[in-house]
């Protein structure tokens, strides 16, 4: 039984379709190792006689020294200036095709490209002007205006917290739950929770859409999770932790709010080796999971309890009964000796609908009926009363669902918008199918009250929509005329909720709200107007999903944990944007050659089941059902998302992310940006995996000539050449052919220098090869010979074997790591356990975590 | 093939003996009894210093506006350690519409011959090479022939006109590519790779074909050279008008087109009349082909020079002059041209590639009749950032049609943008459009 919930009244018995458990092949990609920076050093300047002369010249307004008869480009890489390239090989003289590397020189009108342009003794450069910051962006702009093809898939983009979706949609095709859970909690702590409550965004954007249907990635991330949960619970196998733990900081951090924001900062400041304490207002931990949510939706005890015992686990200490402003201040906080303050603290103040008699009898708050509502326990005379629920959002939905549970006779739902635009639009049929009534497009004009002083019904007023608002739907208007009255007994009031901010002042001064009645924080540090004082989630953004505060939460613990560290939180922001990046491009080559496999979908209670129980109305897969449906995902990710420097440019130079800019989101700050000024006809190409170890993406080519060049001035086969002409120029073989009937030697220098990931190493499955150190006469032959570094020179042994079984980064070391963006590391891992299985490698299942190098771990 | 007639008065340097060589232009006795070969004598007897200063002195120099005279390449040449040096005289003729290169060629191939041999002479060139389009197999054959007797008969070859000095000459025909009018693309091609420019600096007189010192010259800039040596850099600098010197063949288009030799700094009124045009009537002058600059029908009275042009918002270029009148509608000429240009650029450069087409998808959504809001900010900004970032003069270029348009013809492309109109009532969903514009 994979279901986590007791169910005493087993449902209808179903004939379930079996479908054949076909574990999942998916091309991956083998990374590079060596990162472009590190070959950038071991080769850009060659050897030069020591009888050069030396030439000085001013860049930047700094003196630097060089060599004559190095170009600009090369004088200041030397120097550690950086001046972004694309199509310059350091092997090769410089080739002026990109036209990144522009830079100014002193009195010359036309910029100069630097990796052409030999440097000259009291020469005065320049290399990050605005001007030419911006003529970088625009070429970056045109080249994504024809680049088809995606770095992070559309799912994770839009995910909030950025999950691995393919990622562990590949463990869950192979049944590797636990592997599974693992991925997922990288970036979100509660796999079983949000597998219930997520809106998933993601589902939205999935490209399996154009084959069939989109993949049922919460539902799958819901099994395992719960696969995990139950082996916790049965057989008490802890659940596995996304990253080491790390050495005890010593180090005290308070989160107030047990809500999913406070919660899972809590958990990464757990794993970050902090003492974490979270204070909680009421009896339990859990927030709105907890008090906001039905049991119906999401288990209380089966399922929110036993994912937030992660936490516990971990060594998180809950305190509960303790709210702020009631029991304790800010100034308590940091006198009892806590470094930081998170606060978390959500948004429980339902706001007014503003119409005469809103005070009536029978008029209640929609989260006060659901707090006790969703303790199981029967709202006083709710089931007999005639409900009208005010409201579109998730806590309408819960509201006229546990209406219809509890019994009322009569539940009419009204939004003031059309069905459309309602943000739980996804539920709502479910609600029809449970009997609710519903009304769109109709506002409350004021309560009927009777001479008790009870309610009797409400008056409302139709709407018509007008010009668009700034979320882009269209501002509801009230149609003069076309009042009615809906008679009833009881008004639940869902329309929305703030913050509760009345605790500022006196003890909990120093923070400050802002215009719109939330918590001022920044979006990307989260710092307060208080030093020590962050604040995340709800209470910061205002109401929003479970999803958005989860990844406020985590990005909020990055913040929190590199002010403990004492790191400059200014430097947080662009290694916070580097990790948050959401670049998205042009339309997709179609998909044609897929099988069609339609959606597993989740089975529900029979209805009449449903309406009168709070037993979770969804019934999760079967074993075969969760691993044909993530076994359906296409992998569209990026093979080369971690080591493209297009991408790295591209959010460097912001063509492709303007997250920081507080204007989106209402200050949440982030926003992919879609609309790049160029775009136009762009170009659609096919895949050619025709070599055995070369893979070819000439959607993802840039043109940039590189592979062109190396292959005929360095190997001499030279395979590729730019072919056609204008607009539709593309380096690529003669008459696209595949490299097989090419002179090709797969030595893979094409690959090792495209800057994208249009042409890459496959992953190749050898047998192992056994060295015998006895017998090795240490002739470097083999050092010489070897395409990808995988033997070198190092200073202990003449001849020394490169492990690469332990990728180099961790995600919560980002705060010491320059240009690693999270996903490259998470890539680099998956494929490092992948290849480490492949191999058959023994992995500790218990602990399958890489160690840190030493010299990532120390702290700064 | 004959030029236009050209007021008297108009200096004739490239075209002043092709009358006298009769049926058979190749023909090597009777171009020698009409002069030819004198001017390289002359060179042979100045030597190769005096002979460079006087090139000099007459102002020789890119006739495109590059910059760089012609006597400063030369010495560059000249004067450089390396002994393997080339001089290549580029007669492709890029330009589809442009025929002056070919017509120079057919009406007088030994004046590019002697002056491609006085450059070789003067930079102590080891080669010479004479590129034309290989798909003409008959011209290459009759300069083939032409050198070949002009070699037999002692002007060219190892003891070239008694120097003592080797001057080879050798023909080479090249396979279509637009870009070759580009001094480095052509360098590629003859090293027999795809013709795409490098970047400069370094110049190919330091490092060009096979990364040897090379001078690459016009036909014409050549053809000029054994007059100049002749006459005297005096003559030729007065054989151009408004302080220009010199003369240039002129590709004209209008209602009497053809190719005219025109001296350098002749206001463009003139030309407008002479290609059979009233300058009254003439809404704008393209002037520099396919990647040029519209000139407005107010500003006639700029001078047909470099410096002039390139202040007026266009270019000498291919040296094309074509008369726009009032049935033509200037964004629809301007996206249509930058396309060309998109099409035919070599692909190289990131600006260039999509750049040029990006900014003919503006234009084309302009036509169109449906611009995005800011396409004509837009438009601006990509045409500077594509100038300012390129590669070679071909993408720089390419943008002048619609700056151009921009700057003088801001009216008839906000018609379009603002009011849905195309005055001309060419653009045709828009023309349709402000057909009905009364009922709206």
């Amino acid at each position: 039984m994979a279901d986590l919930i007791e169910r005493t009244d087993a449902p209808i018995e179903r004939n379930r379709e079996v479908r054949p458990d076909t574990p999942a092949v998916f091309d991956t990609v083998t990374p590079r190792e060596d990162s472009l920076a590190e070959r950038l050093i071991t080769t850009q300047s060659p050897q030069r006689p020591q009888s050069t002369p030396r030439i000085r010249l001013e860049v930047d307004g700094r003196v630097i020294e060089g060599f004559e008869g190095q170009t600009i480009l090369e004088v200041c890489r030397d120097n550690g200036i950086e001046i972004p390239t694309l199509c310059y090989e350091p092997k090769l003289p410089g080739f002026g095709a990109c036209r990144m590397c522009v830079v100014e020189v002193e009195g010359e009108a036309v910029p100069p490209i630097s990796c052409s342009r030999n440097a000259e003794a009291g020469m005065k450069v320049q290399t990050q002007t605005d001007e030419l910051r911006r003529i970088r962006r625009t070429n970056l702009e045109l080249i994504f205006s024809d680049h088809n093809a995606y770095c992070l898939p559309p799912c994770q983009n839009k995910c909030p917290s950025h999950i691995d979706i393919p990622g562990f949609l590949k463990a869950n095709a192979e049944a590797n739950w636990r592997e599974s859970v693992r991925i997922f909690k990288r970036t979100i702590p509660f796999p079983s929770v949000l597998g219930r409550v997520c809106p998933a965004p993601c589902e939205e954007h999935c490209r399996r859409d154009e084959v069939d249907e989109a993949i049922a990635i919460r539902d799958s991330h819901r099994y395992a999770g719960d696969q995990v949960l139950r082996a916790m619970r049965d057989e008490g196998v802890e659940p596995p932790l996304p990253f080491e733990r790390q050495a005890p900081s010593g180090r005290r951090a308070a989160v107030i709010g047990s809500g999913p924001a406070g919660m899972s900062a809590a958990y990464y400041l757990l794993l970050a080796g902090h003492d974490v304490t979270v204070f909680e207002k009421d009896p339990a931990p859990g927030g709105m999971l907890r008090y906001g949510i039905p049991q119906y939706r999401l288990p209380k005890v089966e399922v929110l309890e036993a994912d937030y015992e992660a936490v516990t686990r971990l060594g998180g200490k809950v305190q509960c009964n303790s709210e702020l402003g009631r029991d304790f201040s800010l100034d308590d906080l940091q006198n009892q000796g806590f470094d930081s303050v998170l606060v978390a603290i959500g948004c429980y103040d339902t706001n007014k609908l503003g119409i005469p008699d809103e005070d009536a009898d029978g008029v209640i708050d929609g989260l006060d009926y659901l707090r006790t509502a969703t303790l199981g326990l029967p709202y006083p005379g709710h089931d007999k009363a005639r409900v009208v629920v005010v409201g579109g959002g998730f806590s309408a939905m819960d509201c006229v669902r546990t209406s219809v549970r509890q019994g009322s006779p009569e539940v009419t739902l009204v939004y003031r918008r059309d069905m459309k635009d309602m943000p739980a639009a996804s539920e709502v049929h479910e609600a029809l199918e449970e009997g609710v009534q519903a009304i769109f497009q109709a506002g409350p004009t004021r309560v009927i009250k009777g001479a008790s002083g009870k309610v009797e019904g409400i008056e409302f007023i139709r709407m018509q929509l007008g010009e668009p608002d700034a979320s882009g739907r269209r501002r509801p208007e009230p149609a003069p005329g076309t009042e009615f009255t809906i008679p009833c007994d009881r008004v639940l009031l869902a329309i929305g909720q703030g913050p509760d901010l009345r605790w500022i002042g006196g003890g909990s001064s120093g923070v400050t709200a802002t215009r719109n009645k939330r918590l001022q924080a920044d979006a990307v540090t989260f710092e307060t107007a208080r030093p020590g004082v962050f604040a995340a989630g709800d209470v910061r953004i205002g109401a929003a999903t479970v999803v958005q505060a989860i990844a406020e939460g985590r990005r909020a613990a990055y913040a929190v944990d590199a002010y403990l560290k004492g790191n400059d939180l200014s430097a947080i922001r662009t290694r916070q944007t580097l990790a948050e990046p959401q670049p998205e491009f042009l339309s997709i080559v179609p998909f044609t050659g897929e099988v069609k496999e339609p959606r597993y979908r989740l089975k529900a209670l029979e209805l009449e089941v449903a309406r009168t129980n709070y037993i979770e109305y969804e019934i999760p897969y079967t074993r075969d059902e969760a691993i044909a449906e993530s076994t359906r995902c296409l992998q569209c990710t990026c093979e080369a998302i971690g080591f493209c420097d297009l991408r790295r440019l591209g959010i460097e130079y912001g063509t492709t992310l303007r997250t920081l800019d507080k204007g989106f989101h209402q200050g949440a700050g982030y926003r992919s940006v879609t609309e790049n000024r160029f775009t136009g006809v762009n170009h659609d190409y096919v895949r050619d995996d025709s070599h055995a170890f070369i893979l070819r993406e000439p959607a993802r080519c840039i043109d940039c000539g590189r592979c062109a060049n190396v292959c005929s001035e360095v190997v001499g086969a030279a395979c590729y050449d730019f072919m056609r002409t204008g607009f539709d120029t593309l380096v690529t073989t003669p008459l696209d052919m595949s490299l097989n009937d090419t002179p090709c030697v797969s030595c893979g220098r094409c690959a090792e220098t495209c800057p994208t990931g249009a042409l890459m190493p496959k992953p190749r499955i050898l047998q192992k090869y056994e060295v015998d150190e006895s017998r090795c006469i240490l002739c470097g032959i083999c050092v010489d010979a070897c395409p990808y570094d995988a033997v070198r020179d190092s200073d202990q042994f003449e001849l020394a074997h490169v492990s690469r079984e332990e990728p180099l980064i961790d995600l919560l070391a980002l705060a010491s790591v320059e240009r690693e963006t999270e996903m490259s590391y998470i890539r680099r891992e998956r494929d490092w356990a992948e290849r480490a299985r492949a191999e058959g490698r023994l992995i500790d299942q218990g602990r399958m975590l890489p160690v840190l190098p030493a010299s990532l771990t120390h702290e700064r | 093939m004959t030029f236009l007639t050209t007021p008297a008065g108009w200096a004739k340097v490239l075209t002043g003996r092709a009358g006298a060589l009769g049926a058979d232009p190749a023909d090597l006795d009777a171009a020698v009894k009409a002069g030819a070969f004198e001017g390289l004598k002359k060179a042979v007897r100045d030597g190769a210093t005096l002979t460079t200063a006087t090139v000099g002195e007459a102002n020789l120099g890119g006739r495109t506006g590059a910059g760089h005279s012609a006597a400063d390449k030369w010495r560059a040449v000249a004067n450089s350690p390396v002994s393997q040096r080339y001089v290549i005289a580029n007669g492709y003729g890029a330009d589809p519409s442009v025929h002056t290169d070919a017509a120079l060629l057919a009406a007088d191939p030994y004046a590019v011959i002697e002056g491609l041999a006085i450059a070789a002479f003067a930079t102590g060139a080891t080669d010479a090479i004479l590129v034309v389009r290989g798909e003409d197999a008959a011209a290459v054959s009759r300069l083939e022939g032409a050198v070949g007797a002009a070699e037999e008969a002692g002007l060219l070859g190892d003891d070239a006109c008694g120097s003592g000095y080797r001057i080879t000459v050798t023909v080479r025909g090249l396979q279509g590519s637009y870009m070759l009018g580009e001094q480095t693309s052509l360098i590629r091609a003859l090293e027999g790779k795809r013709a795409q420019p490098d970047q400069v600096p370094p110049y190919p007189t330091e490092r060009g074909l096979f990364d040897k010192p090379t001078l690459v010259h016009g036909v014409q800039t050549l053809a000029a050279v054994p007059w100049i040596v002749r006459e005297g850099a005096d003559a030729y600098r007065k054989a151009g008008a408004n302080g220009a010197a010199g003369t240039m063949l002129v590709q004209l288009r209008g209602p009497q087109g053809g190719v005219a030799e025109v001296p350098m700094g002749t206001p463009l009124r003139e030309l407008v009349t002479l290609a059979g045009g009233k300058p009254d009537a003439v809404k704008a002058v393209l002037v520099g082909g396919s990647t040029g600059g519209f000139v407005p029908a107010s500003a006639l009275d700029t001078p047909f020079e470099a410096g002039a042009l390139k202040a007026a918002g266009a270019t000498i270029g291919s040296g094309s002059v074509t008369l726009v009148d009032q049935r033509a509608c200037v964004v629809d000429l301007a996206r249509l041209l930058t396309r060309f240009a998109a099409d035919s650029a070599c692909g190289k450069s990131i600006p260039c590639r999509i750049g040029l087409r990006r900014l003919s998808e503006i234009g084309d959504r302009i036509a169109a009749g449906n611009p995005r809001a800011g396409d004509a900010n837009l438009m601006t900004d990509l045409a500077h950032d594509i100038a300012a970032s390129g590669l070679c003069d071909h993408e720089r270029l390419a943008t002048l049609a619609f700056t151009s348009a921009m700057t003088h013809f801001r009216d008839e492309v906000d018609a379009h943008l603002l009011r849905s109109q195309c005055p001309a009532g060419v653009c045709m969903p828009i023309a349709m459009g402000a057909g009905s514009q009364g009922s709206r």
